[in-house]
């Protein structure tokens, strides 16, 4: 394969991978839950898109606002009544409460669903940009801008606006928000929902690029895990810097002779442990958003 | 680890009764365990080969809550991967029963390449802590099932392993194999609450840095816990493996199974003798109904469990019970003990929320 290919790809998967990190990242950086059920999001974002295509013919990059409305109420549904009743609880309950939320949502997918491999099959699929021998997809083009565009979106409203400056506010001192007259429970539920909202957008594009089905979602939490890690909490852009380095490991480690591919996992897995022995903060690290 | 203490402090130890009462109770903890083993073990007396079937996979999650529970409860460190020496149990007892060895041999080969493979990972993978450790632990069990379908160690097509059939006496041994192995981890798990070994586990998970200061040397401890944990999981995996006489990757690496253990424990009272075999036998007996009267929603109802647990009950059934068993304050009026119970629930449910 020619180096600029090699290249593109890297950097549209790259980006693609952010938004898949994105939501996770936030809910982590905030509220200190390893959101389990983030995979399970990305699924129902994706099953929306397809239920929006194959009944109502809405393209699924022009449906993402409509998919990440649907994951937003279905966020804040899940946040105020389940995770804020345990939020005080150890790291343990709130890891296993959210496993179990996504093993519920995943099934109910599947009864819904079935558990047949699902794709969206759009009019511009596969065409693209041709510079010299390399190919440019429109539809991964679209991603990648998609998501560097949440990426900015995010930031600006954490730092920018009052709404975003109280979840940053609760993310670094929960008892000084709370006297300073913010809601922790609304606060939080916003979180989340905004979280589940981008994992839904996330699904709305990989519906587009990759067939699915209800069990693909587990391989997003575990990449979304490692995208966090290595990029760092505390900043959007280290989802952005994260899901680079983790899209160079996952192009160029199958590449290398008598790797081959099928160990995506192990990949991750590896760059993971790496990153946390040499840089525990990450890439791009602050503690709590601040 | 300190949101946990902090958390958990207020609601256990304001009103435990005193001291020499309480240091009975692994005697009581003791007695009730071996009762509840000894009525399981007359299940090939008087029921079907149906009924054996599903007590044998009781006792199976029996054991693996309880070896969990070393490492987990006692510890605090929630590992997310011990299905991972479950599955090398299987596969080391699998392959040296298909190299002609002896089930026994093939058993404790097993375990001990389980309890290296739990010293090696546990030497850097200790070091991290809450969800870095869980996740570690994860990602640690998803590799090595991706490793052996992927080199298909099984030899029957993605890692898939098919073994010679036991015969059918053989059962009722797997079941009281599983049997012995639990009674085996019931005994640790008393010597643990009595012992410096398990004092040294419990300083770990109140607070590391207090232990260390105090000269326990924690990370050592740990290491011990982990692979005292991995032994009686890889048995489990072994017995499995003969057992079930075929398996695959997918089946014997299933993080769910890692899950149950993490599940079932803190479903009964992780950190205690009985929490482990209460919780394992009332989640898998209720579990193997439902998917025997072929109900299809089996993963809906474990993930609402699973819900339902963590909000309500994440201290465990023990825990309850002993908050409801706890003497109110003398002369109390009966209308003030129902307020006072009904208070002690509230909290109890309520401990952790926003």
């Amino acid at each position: 394969m020619a180096l600029g290919q090699v290249f593109i790809n890297w950097l549209l998967l790259g980006s693609l991978y952010a938004a898949v990190a994105l939501g996770f990242s936030l809910v982590w950086g905030i509220m200190n839950i390893v959101n389990l059920a983030h995979g399970a999001f990305i699924i129902v974002g994706a099953y929306t898109a397809f239920w929006l295509y194959s009944q109502l013919h809405i393209d699924p990059y022009l449906g993402i606002p409509l998919t990440m409305a649907a994951l937003f109420v279905l966020g804040w549904i899940v946040q105020y009544i389940a995770i804020n009743r345990v939020i005080r609880a150890p790291l343990l309950v709130t890891f296993l409460l959210t496993f179990g939320l996504d093993l519920l949502i995943t099934d109910l997918v599947q009864q819904f669903f079935s558990s047949d491999l699902r794709s969206i099959n759009t009019a511009y699929a596969g065409n693209g940009l041709d510079i010299g021998s390399t190919h440019i997809a429109f539809d991964r083009i679209f991603a990648a801008g998609i998501a560097v565009l949440l990426t900015a979106a995010l930031n600006y409203f954490l730092t920018r606006t009052r709404t975003g400056n109280a979840i940053l506010a609760t993310g670094m001192d929960r008892d000084a928000a709370r006297l300073m007259g913010i809601s922790i429970r609304n606060t939080y539920a916003l979180t989340f929902a905004i979280g589940a909202a981008l994992a839904g957008a996330a699904g709305a594009m990989l519906s587009e690029l990759y067939p699915f089905n209800p069990s693909s979602g587990d391989a997003f939490t575990l990449r979304a895990f490692v995208i966090v890690v290595l990029g760092g909490l505390g900043t959007p852009w280290g989802a952005v810097a994260g899901g680079l380095v983790f899209g160079l490991a996952e192009t160029v480690v199958p590449l290398i002779p008598g790797v081959g591919p099928g160990y995506d996992n192990a990949i991750a897995f590896a760059v993971l442990v790496i990153v946390l022995i040499f840089r525990p903060s990450g890439l791009l690290g602050k503690p709590y958003y601040s | 680890m300190s949101s946990h203490t902090k958390a958990q402090t207020p609601s256990t130890t304001e009103t435990l009764p005193p001291g020499p009462k309480e240091s009975r109770e692994w005697l009581w903890s003791l007695i009730v365990g071996l009762l509840i083993l000894g009525l399981v073990a007359t299940v090939p007396v008087f029921g079907d080969a149906s009924a054996l079937h599903t007590w044998t996979l009781i006792l199976m999650f029996v054991v693996l809550a309880q070896s969990w529970n070393f490492i987990g409860g006692f510890t605090g460190y929630s590992s997310f991967g011990n299905v991972a020496f479950f599955g090398i149990g299987a596969y080391t007892t699998g392959l040296m029963l298909l190299g002609n060895q002896p089930f026994w041999l093939g058993l404790i080969a097993g375990a001990f390449v389980a309890a290296l493979f739990a010293f090696l990972l546990g030497l850097p993978v200790l070091r991290l802590r809450g969800h870095y450790f869980a996740i570690a632990t994860l990602g640690t069990a998803v590799a090595l099932g991706e490793f052996v379908t992927v080199r298909d160690v099984g030899g029957g097509g993605g890692g898939l392993m098919s073994l010679p059939l036991a015969g059918l006496q053989a059962y009722t041994g797997f079941f009281y194999a599983f049997l012995g192995l639990s009674l085996l981890c019931l005994l640790i798990t008393v010597f643990l609450t009595r012992s410096r070994f398990g004092y040294a586990l419990i300083a770990i998970r109140e607070s590391e840095q207090a232990a260390e200061a105090l000269g326990v040397p924690t990370h050592w401890y740990k290491v011990g816990a982990f692979v005292l944990s991995a032994i009686p999981t890889a048995l489990a995996g072994g017995l499995y493996a003969y057992w079930a006489t075929g398996f695959d990757p997918p089946t014997v690496f299933d993080v769910g199974i890692s899950v149950e253990m993490v599940l079932l424990t803190i479903l009964g009272g992780s950190g205690t003798i009985l929490g482990p075999i209460l919780g394992a036998i009332a989640f898998e007996y209720a579990s193997a109904q439902l998917q025997t009267s072929g109900f299809t929603w089996h993963n809906t109802v474990l993930g609402l469990a699973i819900v339902i647990v963590t909000i309500f009950l994440p201290q465990g059934i023990l825990r309850l019970i002993q908050e409801f068993i706890r003497r109110p304050a003398a002369g109390t009026t009966r209308a003030n003990r129902l307020r006072e119970g009904a208070r002690r629930v509230r909290r109890f449910i309520a401990a952790n929320g926003v």
